[in-house]
């Protein structure tokens, strides 16, 4: 860009020297942001030892030097006055929020202790480990907990992308990710808001330039969207019945003659079977379950089977639904039978760069096959349990009820349940109940509030570590420590302490420095070496299936996969009615007369996260929940009025904002919100916590991957003033 | 001598709200003060389609800026380059200029009893640099800085490129 006439300035985009001229910064260091799941290249620029400017690096391959909102504002988060920076442990009662400063080596002793404890009187399974979404700390967290011996780690990976890993590895050997870099002609949203979201591998930059280079768009969303407001088509589907549209597409797809003949007849395992299936699904039928016109249905398939190449960008959505692997299992189908895996420019099973990886690092072949068999909730969620996952209910149930056996004691890396996981109140009480838990988080949560000892987390401007390890576009990114805040650890360097002391010496290194070389060391460079290079990516090719089949057990794309078969499953995507709905419970949705949807995203939030950082919270004051005008009208509900929403397992509160973009017969809350400003030790978890509302009962989950379904529920709303007192 | 602005295409904008954090990181203002903001459209029927747009409010940097005939101190003025810069020393809070001001872009900081709007990043534009919100910020790429009418021609080349496809 230049400027014209007599000044002539030059201006530049992020113009580093400029940068570090004018404002006399000290340094600027490259790194990678990790305020959601990571990815974005950052330039942190330092003037007298503090970050003093954030701003994107246009070297990164993820953001082209762009950056959210959450990035932008890590400097408010690293330097936030509430942050937690030491060990505390508790001194008064649980939940009264009395702490004592203590000292790291108290701390990793005492929890040391206890954990040795545990371990010989109630078993290394009496020991919980957990994180929540991902924050690059899943391999080290499973490595600890592995050579524990303790095959409990409760994560979010029940019903966030660990089915996607698993369905995906099930199917086809590995996870497909969108090939932005070389512009899909169509693309397929489906549920998913990825350009105000965390997305994983890919953010929102790639997809809008992919969207402006003239590609196609379909959308799949109950909610009017920006990206669905942009779309050739979109798909306004009845929440939760994701699985029954993408089955009468591919039946579209598969009588129309639209798929890709080559690619099935010598690819795919299971044809004929799946022709059946999807001849149980279609259009006319799929209209009653979806109420989306059966034209449409058409219309969405032909394009999506005849633009070539196109790609299906999913997410988190379809996966907090009873049919989480199913719905996941359907959108493979589609990518797989229109050719379009492992295609340029459509969804591509990349390959890392040759290191370790996050389950050779994850020890899990550590973990001793007797220990395995104990898995909580292993024998009924079977996909689930074999790629290590379990369903929280699994484990409130065993604190609760002390079956199969006791749990003594949660350790929380990065974890919020009590505003993250359903039935919220079961949660707390199980949390109240628990003998011991340590928390290690920024800020003392609703969720460290309950436990006996709090440990202070590092942000990602504080360590270094190998960004973007766990995911799936092959890439590998040298996130660099800047600074130093308080007593503050990484995850990483924190669990490489801890193990030490619990007799997992040989397994870990003196710092992790040493677990950054130990990755590493397939290539045959340091972290020392990594740290001077740029993101190195691993060797990208295209339709690898030709020469080596797919990696399953058939080698094939298994659109009946033998694995769901051998475990018990149907092996055939399938769409069950959800829980609660006007189908599945008409008498209920008398009382109940709305489908709430729980997913809504805000920019600036992750989940549970930023609500105290203050240009994160000015975006958003309140927590919203969208209602039709027509509903809000009959309600006697008003713009920006406090409401009640009520399920049958509670109430809570939020403010209405009238939106047409809805169906009148949905409403959306938003999730995950609670009230830091609140000083008091509960900070407002219960107010309007949407997980008061869900439910987890076992036959609400996937029966597979043991998702809750929290997308999905039946309830009422009304203005808060005039129907009484809330409980 | 070249005119500055910045132009805003709507169409590609996503809502994200990263343009408001950009300009609070280089401008500080305080807590509720914004120079820059999102705001949604709609949703409403556009040609028998559902549809709503993000808008994104900031200064226009009028050619003949209202907010500077009404205020009484003369805090605000037009640069030569096309900036409107309001000078916080002058301002004597009066808040006629926010009265006068047709795209609510003025904001009143409470606390210091001043008016307030976007001066264009001067401070940046003046050493070279790109305002923060437009400097490579915006994932959908969507604010440009420059000269305005060789904004337009690069918008129109754009989404006549996509209309191609």
């Amino acid at each position: 860009m230049s400027g014209e006439g007599d000044n002539m300035t030059e201006f530049t985009y992020s113009n580093v020297d400029r940068e570090m001229e004018v404002y006399g910064y000290d340094s600027v260091v490259k790194s990678y942001c990790r305020m959601c799941h990571g990815g974005c290249g950052v330039l942190v620029y330092v003037k007298d030892g503090k970050v003093a400017k954030i701003a994107g690096d246009p070297d990164c391959p993820i953001n082209h030097g762009t950056l959210c909102s959450k990035g932008l504002a890590s400097t408010q988060l690293a330097y936030h006055p509430d942050r937690l920076t030491y060990p505390v442990k508790r001194v008064g009662p649980k939940g009264s929020g009395s702490w004592k400063r203590i000292s790291w080596d108290e701390a990793l002793d005492t929890v040391a202790e206890r954990i040795m404890k545990y371990k010989e009187q109630a078993g290394a399974e009496s020991i919980v480990m957990g994180y929540g979404t991902g924050r690059e700390n899943e391999a080290v967290i499973y490595r600890f907990a592995n050579l524990l011996g303790t095959p409990n780690v409760l994560t979010a990976g029940h019903f966030c992308y660990g089915p996607r890993i698993a369905t995906g590895i099930i199917t086809c050997g590995s996870n497909p990710v969108v090939d932005y870099e070389n512009h899909p002609k169509c693309l397929m949203v489906w549920g998913n808001n990825l350009v105000i979201s965390n997305p994983d591998e890919y953010k929102g930059e790639p997809f809008s330039v992919s969207l402006e280079a003239g590609a196609k768009l379909i959308v799949v969303d109950p909610r009017l969207t920006r990206i669905a407001a942009r779309a050739d088509i979109w798909l306004q589907l009845r929440p939760g019945t994701d699985s029954a549209l993408a089955l009468g597409m591919l039946n579209v797809i598969v009588n129309e003659g639209l798929y890709d003949k080559e690619f099935v007849e010598e690819h795919v395992y299971g044809w004929e079977a799946f022709v059946a299936r999807v001849n149980e699904y279609p259009p006319e039928n799929v209209e009653r379950i979806t109420w989306i016109p059966r034209d449409k249905i058409r219309e969405a398939a032909r394009l999506f089977a005849t633009t070539k190449p196109a790609a299906i960008q999913w997410g988190v959505a379809i996966e907090q639904q009873i049919n989480c692997a199913d719905n996941n299992r359907a959108l493979l189908a589609l990518m797989g039978i229109t050719g379009n895996i492992d295609a340029r420019g459509g969804q591509v099973l990349f390959k890392p760069p040759k290191i370790r990886t996050v389950s050779e690092f994850g020890a899990h072949r550590m973990l001793p096959k007797e220990q395995a068999a104990k898995r909580l909730g292993g024998d009924r969620f079977r996909l689930a349990g074999n790629f290590g996952i379990i369903n929280p209910k699994c484990v409130w149930d065993a604190i609760l009820e002390g079956k199969p056996y006791p749990i003594k004691m949660l350790f929380f890396i990065s974890s919020n349940p009590v505003m993250t996981r359903a039935n919220a109140r079961e949660v707390y009480r199980a949390l109240q109940a628990v003998a011991f838990m340590v928390v290690s988080d920024f800020f003392l949560t609703p969720t460290a509030e309950l436990a006996d000892m709090v440990l202070p987390a590092a942000t990602w401007l504080e360590m270094d570590y190998i960004g973007d390890f766990w995911k799936r576009h092959g890439y590998i990114l040298p996130r660099r420590k800047v600074i130093q805040v308080g007593e503050c650890r990484s995850d990483h360097e924190m669990l490489n302490d801890l193990a030490h002391r619990v007799g997992q010496g040989e397994h870990w290194w003196d710092s992790f420095e040493g677990g950054l070389d130990y990755i590493l060391e397939p290539m045959g460079i340091t972290w020392r070496e990594f740290k001077e290079m740029g993101p190195i990516r691993g060797e990208v090719t295209y339709q690898k299936y030709q020469k080596k089949g797919f990696s399953t057990p058939t080698g094939k794309f298994e659109l009946y996969s033998t694995l769901l078969e051998k475990w018990g499953y149907d092996p055939l995507p399938q769409y069950r009615e959800i829980p609660e709905s006007p189908v599945s419970t008409a008498e209920l949705h008398k009382e109940y007369p709305y489908l709430l949807i729980t997913g809504m995203r805000s920019p600036g939030f992750f989940h549970t996260e930023n609500r105290q950082v203050r240009w994160l919270r000015e975006l958003h004051t309140d927590p919203v929940v969208e209602i039709h005008p027509e509903a809000a009208k009959r309600e006697g509900i008003s713009d920006g009025d406090w409401v009640i929403i009520e399920s049958p397992r509670g109430k809570v509160r939020q403010r209405a904002k009238l939106f047409a973009g809805i169906d009148p017969r949905v409403v959306a809350a938003q999730h995950a919100w609670w009230f830091p400003e609140k000083k008091d030790p509960d900070h407002g978890w219960e107010e309007s916590n949407v997980n008061i509302l869900t439910d987890n009962a076992y036959d609400g989950c996937d029966p597979a991957m043991g998702a809750t379904n929290v997308r999905v529920l039946l309830c009422k709303i009304y203005p808060e003033a005039d129907k009484g007192e809330r409980s | 001598m070249s005119t500055y602005a910045l132009v805003i295409d709507h169409e590609s904008c996503w809502g994200c709200k990263a343009c408001e954090v950009a300009c609070k990181q280089e401008n500080n203002p305080a807590e509720g003060v914004k120079f820059i903001y999102v705001s949604e459209d709609g949703p409403k029927m556009v040609h028998g389609k559902l549809d709503f747009v993000f808008h994104v409010n900031v200064c226009r940097h009028c050619d003949d800026p209202p907010c500077a005939d009404v205020c009484p101190s003369d805090a605000i003025s037009k640069r030569d380059d096309g900036i409107v810069v309001m000078d916080y020393e002058k301002c004597t809070g009066c808040q006629s200029c926010v009265d006068a001001c047709p795209y609510d872009a003025i904001a009143f900081d409470g606390s210091k009893e001043i008016a307030q709007k976007c001066n264009l990043c001067r401070h940046r534009v003046d050493k070279g640099l790109i305002p923060a919100c437009a400097d490579n910020v915006c994932l959908a790429h969507c604010i440009y800085f420059g000269n305005p009418d060789e904004i337009e021609k690069l918008i129109a080349k754009k989404k006549a490129a996509q209309l191609c496809e």
